[in-house]
């Protein structure tokens, strides 16, 4: 508008009230709307640091992270969550070794090997697999995963950690697919011909130039596929069970941290006890794990693009 | 000099050439796995589906069939208990009645529930009545029965038929009231409820009559009873009369072939209504006002790492957020209403991420050239940038509408019911969804409850490809090349 004002006014040329005031209504509705993202962060914050404020000034942080005793229902009670982690770290780490080696590995094939047309087909297919609802894993897992694992001879109960992760990984593969695909699809062009042109073969392009190139990428993915996998509810609700189990062993059930929310909502507990608020301090937990590890994944990508831009 | 090298080897570059085609097997294998492992799960699910017809097809007969099993001391066996017979069905016409056993579905016999659905499945399609075989219940077989005990095994009890019914099948082969039951086929019977089980599993490894020993009047003797009863049934499997049923039904939370998903489906559809109401017009603002009005200022970079980071957030904590600040702060309850919003803020940040995206695909000059003939900002916005926009948006909505219909977790914490059996009637409800109803089914023990699941798996997984689908096309016909 400075270029207007620039020019004597005559009143042809001037905006004409009305539509001044219409632009600056629609610049600042939207501006409000934008601004919805603060707001949302500012609840969530402020939910969590009221929501356990009540229960941080019963239960010390050491208790807390340090104890392995999660029992908030029978008396004494025990606000440990160090089970619980360990519970979703292992459960995790089974999502993760099936879903990261097969994730780069398919990544590669459709980057690298495929030829365009397959990889217009396929790439529709994994985003839908990606889309299936987690309750639906969930099942996979408690109904086919388990009894197939019982049939094979495996000693494992009817609610484990290891069908949990298992179907777990499958369902974050798409996840780690996609994010590994566009960071393999980033490397420039250049370094794979100049590797062509000293002899190289195809396999050892990928493998010692490609993948070494975007080996920072596909940690910012894996770590973003991590924290999906921490945060998981349906899956490990479903078919992990619900008795932490310490030392941890996927063959048992497990409790996970996103389980223990479930269980905490659905018991049968007033809704002013005080495990509510043990309900906001696992919910912080989980928020403060998940959050670092996105905003980790987020530099690490950006650090990444500025590498090769 | 290892080029020369391998100039005078070349077994040492095949070894090479052949590494590296290994590699690409590994890694289209890797792939190949990856989808094939999640479409064998489908259909695996996909056929688990299908025992709802023969489920519909028993129950329309007036029977609800439930897994049983005895254990005893000589015999372990599951079998086919009947639950329930509907009042003035044809079952009950044949006279089958509450707590008989199923025997055999058209000559087949049956030993668990699965079984009987199977058997019901394989029937022949074009037949209009099929022969059931069944044992009567314990008061209808055995009529009142007393416990004898056993001198030399202290803690066990014959039965003695203190009072047998005219009409029952052993007074017809000539067992008096009185007679102590021994042993059937050789198996010796215990206890009145245990010895009626093992009569049922014995009745069912042949189909003439059973051999029992009895004692009359201190004096050992065998007979042959037939103890087994047959009548023809309707058995009519009607694919599309069980989906309708089970689409416009209403939770059953005892007999899963009575069970349906109304409530949920329309539970699912009224709050993703709110959701979308709710998160449209929020993120079309947003991601317009970010990508065509805000300056790069160190706001808009904190807004927009800020939204990516929300993205990434997990469902269950929105749960958390939701039922803090909608159910509680702003008092709305466990309603439709704010199970929307719940699912609203959920899919917001994705949202905007995708409407983002679809802005930055309409090129700089299209605005340029707006505003050179004198547009204003909104009038580029509405006139140019949107439009061309659109479709991009439109799929991004889609995905995330998609997401919220999946979405089970933030739910189940404000507290959507694990049984429902009501239709919601407005917007402040309470309700369910369909992912809550197959967690709640695929969680229930009894047999049937776990197909019912699959259905529900199948209903929702095929709303969700309509959805993907339209997506898919939306973005592959009205995307436009620059």
């Amino acid at each position: 508008m400075t270029t207007l004002t620039a020019i004597p006014r005559t009143p042809s040329l001037a905006a004409p009230r009305r539509r001044r005031v219409v632009e600056a209504a629609v610049r600042s509705t939207l501006l409000g709307c934008g601004l919805l993202a603060i707001v949302i962060a500012v609840l969530t914050a402020w939910t969590f640091f009221a929501g356990s404020l009540p229960f941080f000034s019963k239960v010390g942080f050491a208790e807390f992270l340090g104890s392995i005793r999660w029992a908030p229902i029978t008396v004494p009670e025990g606000y440990g969550t160090l089970a619980l982690l360990a519970d979703t770290a292992v459960i995790t780490g089974i999502a993760l070794a099936v879903a990261v080696p097969l994730g780069v590995l398919a990544a590669v094939f459709l980057s690298e090997y495929c030829n365009p047309r397959v990889r217009a087909w396929l790439k529709p297919i994994l985003e839908v697999l990606g889309g299936i609802p987690s309750v639906v894993y969930g099942f996979f897992a408690l109904r086919i995963v388990t009894p197939l694992f019982q049939d094979a001879g495996l000693d494992v109960g009817f609610w484990n950690g290891l069908s949990a992760g298992v179907v777990m990984g499958f369902m974050i593969l798409p996840l780690m697919a996609s994010l590994s695909e566009d960071v393999l699809y980033a490397v420039p062009r250049s370094l794979r011909e100049a590797a062509y042109a000293l002899g190289a073969t195809r396999g050892e392009v990928v493998v010692r130039v490609v993948l070494p190139a975007a080996m920072s990428g596909i940690g910012a993915a894996f770590i973003l596929a991590m924290s999906r996998a921490i945060g998981e509810t349906m899956i490990v609700a479903l078919a992990a069970g619900r008795t932490p189990a310490w030392p941890p062993d996927p063959t048992q059930p497990m409790m996970t941290l996103t389980t223990t929310i479930v269980n905490i909502a659905t018991g049968e507990q007033e809704a002013t006890a005080f495990i509510w608020s043990a309900l906001f301090a696992i919910g912080a937990l989980l928020f403060v794990i998940t959050l670092t590890l996105n905003i980790a994944s987020h530099f690490i990508v950006k650090r990444f693009r500025e590498l090769y831009e | 000099m290892t080029a020369a090298a391998e100039l005078r080897a070349p077994a040492r570059l095949r070894h090479r050439h052949r590494k590296s085609s290994l590699f690409a097997v590994l890694a289209a294998s890797s792939l190949g796995l990856g989808v094939l492992v999640v479409v064998l799960l489908v259909f695996s699910t996909l056929r688990s589906s299908g025992e709802l017809v023969s489920m519909r097809a028993t129950a329309t007969a007036g029977l609800s069939l439930s897994q049983r099993a005895v254990a005893g001391d000589s015999v372990q066996a599951p079998y086919v208990g009947i639950a329930q017979v509907i009042e003035g069905s044809s079952a009950m016409a044949v006279g089958i009645a509450d707590g008989d056993a199923l025997l055999t579905i058209g000559g087949t016999p049956v030993e668990d529930v699965h079984g009987a659905w199977r058997a019901v499945g394989s029937l022949p399609n074009d037949q209009e009545l099929t022969r059931v075989g069944w044992v009567p219940h314990l008061e209808a077989l055995l009529g009142e029965v007393e416990l004898e005990p056993i001198a030399d095994a202290p803690g066990k009890f014959r039965p003695r038929l203190a009072w047998l019914p005219d009409d029952s099948l052993l007074a017809a082969a000539g067992i008096r009231s009185g007679d102590v039951l021994l042993a059937v086929n050789d198996w010796p019977l215990l206890g009145s409820q245990q010895s009626w089980q093992t009569l049922v599993v014995a009745a069912r490894q042949g189909a003439g009559p059973v051999q029992l020993r009895v004692v009359r009047d201190g004096v050992e003797q065998a007979v042959s009873a037939e103890i087994r009863r047959t009548g023809e049934l309707t058995l009519q499997r009607d694919f599309l009369a069980a989906i309708w049923h089970f689409v416009t039904a209403l939770d059953e939370p005892r007999y899963p072939e009575h069970a349906g998903l109304s409530s949920a489906i329309l539970g699912s559809l009224l709050v993703v209504l709110v959701t979308m109401l709710f998160a449209f017009p929020l993120a079309i603002g947003a991601s317009v006002y970010l990508e065509e009005y805000a300056k790069r200022t160190r706001l808009t970079s904190v807004l927009q790492v800020l939204i990516a980071n929300l993205a990434g957030i997990p469902s269950v904590v929105y749960g958390i957020i939701g039922l803090e600040v909608v159910c509680r702060t702003m008092d709305l309850g466990r309603s439709i209403l704010a199970g929307g919003i719940t699912l609203g803020l959920l899919i917001l940040p994705v949202m905007i991420l995708g409407c983002r995206e679809a802005l930055r695909t309409v090129p700089p000059w299209v605005r340029h050239a707006a505003f050179a003939v004198g547009a204003t900002p909104s009038q580029v916005v509405r006139h140019q940038v949107l439009p061309y926009a659109l479709p991009g948006m439109l799929t991004s909505m889609i995905l995330a509408v998609s997401r919220a219909i999946g979405e089970a977790a933030p739910l189940i914490l404000l507290g959507a019911f694990l049984y429902v059996n009501y239709r919601p009637q407005g917007l402040m409800d309470s309700f369910t969804v369909v992912p809550i109803q197959i967690f709640s089914w695929a969680t229930y023990p009894q047999a049937g409850f776990e197909t019912i699941a699959s259905v529900a798996i199948v209903v929702l997984m095929v709303i969700l490809l309509l959805l993907n689908g339209a997506a898919i096309v939306l973005r592959n016909r009205f995307q436009l090349r620059w």
